[in-house]
């Protein structure tokens, strides 16, 4: 009896583990798609082994196509053209399309598996953005919840950016976080300086990224990044500047400035820097020291939660009414937001409607 | 309790570090089918739906939305604040789409008790009867909610 059932399970167990076989073998056989070739911008061909998705295709090859959430479909950011050879939009990809995009055949490229031979359009700036490996040389803290952090490029590697642009950041596992995640974060520092950059950073609650970079991160460890992305970036004419930014968003102000003080400029510049408390502000000292500096730049900070206790003397409320003493032509007017979606959207409204700038003339960088 | 296959994937992007930094379940040891189970008692004995609750908490979200996310009051005595971060959330139940990461503060000037929620929580109720696990970053006590918003 017991002979009998032992042999039972040995037959159960050999007919199992030629079923999982199989299962192994028709896998490797069934997604084995060869070799195939993604054409970029009908200009260059790729040869790359198929089966992986787009956006990791192109990464193995140094294309980066930017993406926050490491190719899981919950970003949006790697979006770009597939016009042949993609498949059919996946349900993954729907809510993060316009109908318009889709029309366009814009698909999200970490969603779209490269199994044959495939043609994508992707902006040619994309050919520009690098893997960069970085040491951390320092750490400063602004407020309670936002840090500066400069990362030192390894030997013989340089950035090229704009002011304005940003990177993103690639987490390691910590404590239980067992992926990795990408971040982006503006490039605070100037683009004259080429072996490191400054980012600043805010704590995010149950932030991922921020919650390593503000409890983890020291002086010394090694951080990979990619960049630089975007097109928010100071445009080269002779026109006035109005900045704006709150948060976190002084990052690529900041740069910008210090660009602008490396290459020199006698443009009028007025920065608003929207704040909570006093407690928000940071930067007040770099922000004087560029008032000593410019022949014609002022720092405009606003605190909409100004405390009695606080003191405040400055200007308190909304940043728009503000701007009309900063404002000498609009039709020779630049602005440059940088912050979350309401705050842009309230100022890019103002600045059209109430004070005659152009919308063409508005760049912004949205949190949202 | 069995989970199905489905549950387990749910579980999985629930745990700290999947989507967010300590995750949806707090220190509760339930799974998160019993924490849903135990709220909507709570609701019934209260006499208000998920859905009449994520309304309220999208009502107050939109106002400081229309105020472009600056500090207002809405109906005389709520004090409203949303601030807006980088990024965005996917829904642990794997539902399509993702939220902003914005986080609104409700404060009832009356009681001075005040409540965060994110654009995602407003989902997790609305669509799932999900209000995080006890002691999770962003739980919402449904009790609190309904006495201190309605």
């Amino acid at each position: 009896m017991l002979i009998r059932i032992l042999e039972d399970i040995a037959l159960m167990s050999g007919i199992g583990v030629i079923l999982a076989l199989i299962l192994v073998l028709a896998q490797r056989w069934l997604s084995n798609y060869g070799e195939v070739t993604i054409n970029i911008n009908g200009k260059r061909d790729l040869t790359v082994t198929g089966g992986n998705s787009l956006l990791s295709s192109l990464s193995d090859e140094q294309i980066f196509i930017p993406s926050a959430c490491g190719g899981r479909g919950t970003c949006g950011a790697c979006k770009c053209q597939v016009l042949e050879g993609g498949g059919p939009i996946l349900p993954t990809e729907k809510p993060l399309l316009t109908k318009a995009e889709m029309a366009d055949n814009v698909r999200l490229s970490c969603q779209v598996k490269v199994k044959s031979d495939i043609k994508i359009q992707i902006p040619e700036a994309i050919f520009n953005i690098r893997r960069f490996n970085s040491v951390i040389e320092e750490i400063v803290d602004y407020t309670y919840d936002i840090k500066g952090v400069t990362f030192k490029l390894n030997e013989g590697q340089s950035i090229d950016f704009k002011a304005g642009q940003y990177v993103q950041l690639e987490t390691k596992p910590y404590e239980k976080i067992k992926q990795k995640v990408m971040r982006a974060y503006s490039i605070s520092s100037k683009p004259e300086i080429r072996d490191r950059i400054q980012l600043i950073i805010r704590l995010v609650p149950e932030g991922v990224c921020t919650t390593w970079v503000h409890t983890q991160l020291k002086v010394g460890d090694k951080v990979d990044f990619t960049g630089a992305y975007g097109d928010f970036y100071l445009r080269d004419t002779a026109a006035d500047i109005l900045f704006v930014a709150g948060g976190s968003g002084s990052a690529p102000i900041k740069s910008m400035l210090e660009h602008l003080q490396e290459v020199g400029t006698n443009r009028k510049m007025t920065y608003f820097f929207g704040a909570r408390t006093t407690k928000d502000l940071y930067l007040d000292e770099e922000m004087r020291a560029f008032e000593e500096f410019f022949d014609d730049f002022e720092y405009v900070p606003v605190l909409s939660h100004a405390t009695e206790a606080e003191n405040w003397q400055g200007k308190t409320g909304y940043l728009m009414p503000y701007f009309k003493d900063a404002i000498r032509d609009p039709k020779n007017t630049e602005a440059y937001l940088c912050g979350s979606p309401g705050m842009i959207a309230a100022v890019t409204k103002s600045l059209i409607n109430d004070y005659g700038i152009a919308e063409e003339k508005i760049y912004y960088d949205s949190f949202g | 309790m069995k989970h199905t296959p489905n549950d387990k994937k749910i579980m999985a992007k629930m745990q700290a570090g999947v989507i967010t930094y300590s995750g949806f379940l707090g220190k509760d040891t339930r799974d998160f089918n019993q924490i849903i189970a135990d709220d909507e008692m709570v609701l019934d004995e209260l006499g208000k739906t998920a859905e009449e609750i994520a309304n309220r908490l999208e009502y107050f979200q939109q106002k400081s939305f229309d105020a472009f996310e600056a500090s207002t009051l809405v109906d005389k005595i709520y004090e409203v604040d949303t601030e807006v971060v980088r990024g965005y959330l996917p829904c642990p139940f794997m539902h399509q789409g993702v939220y902003r990461k914005s986080y609104t503060t409700i404060t009832n000037t009356k009681s001075g008790k005040s409540f965060t929620y994110s654009a995602l929580n407003i989902h997790l109720i609305r669509a799932h009867h999900f209000f995080e696990g006890k002691k999770s970053h962003f739980r919402l006590e449904p009790r609190e909610l309904v006495a201190e918003l309605f």
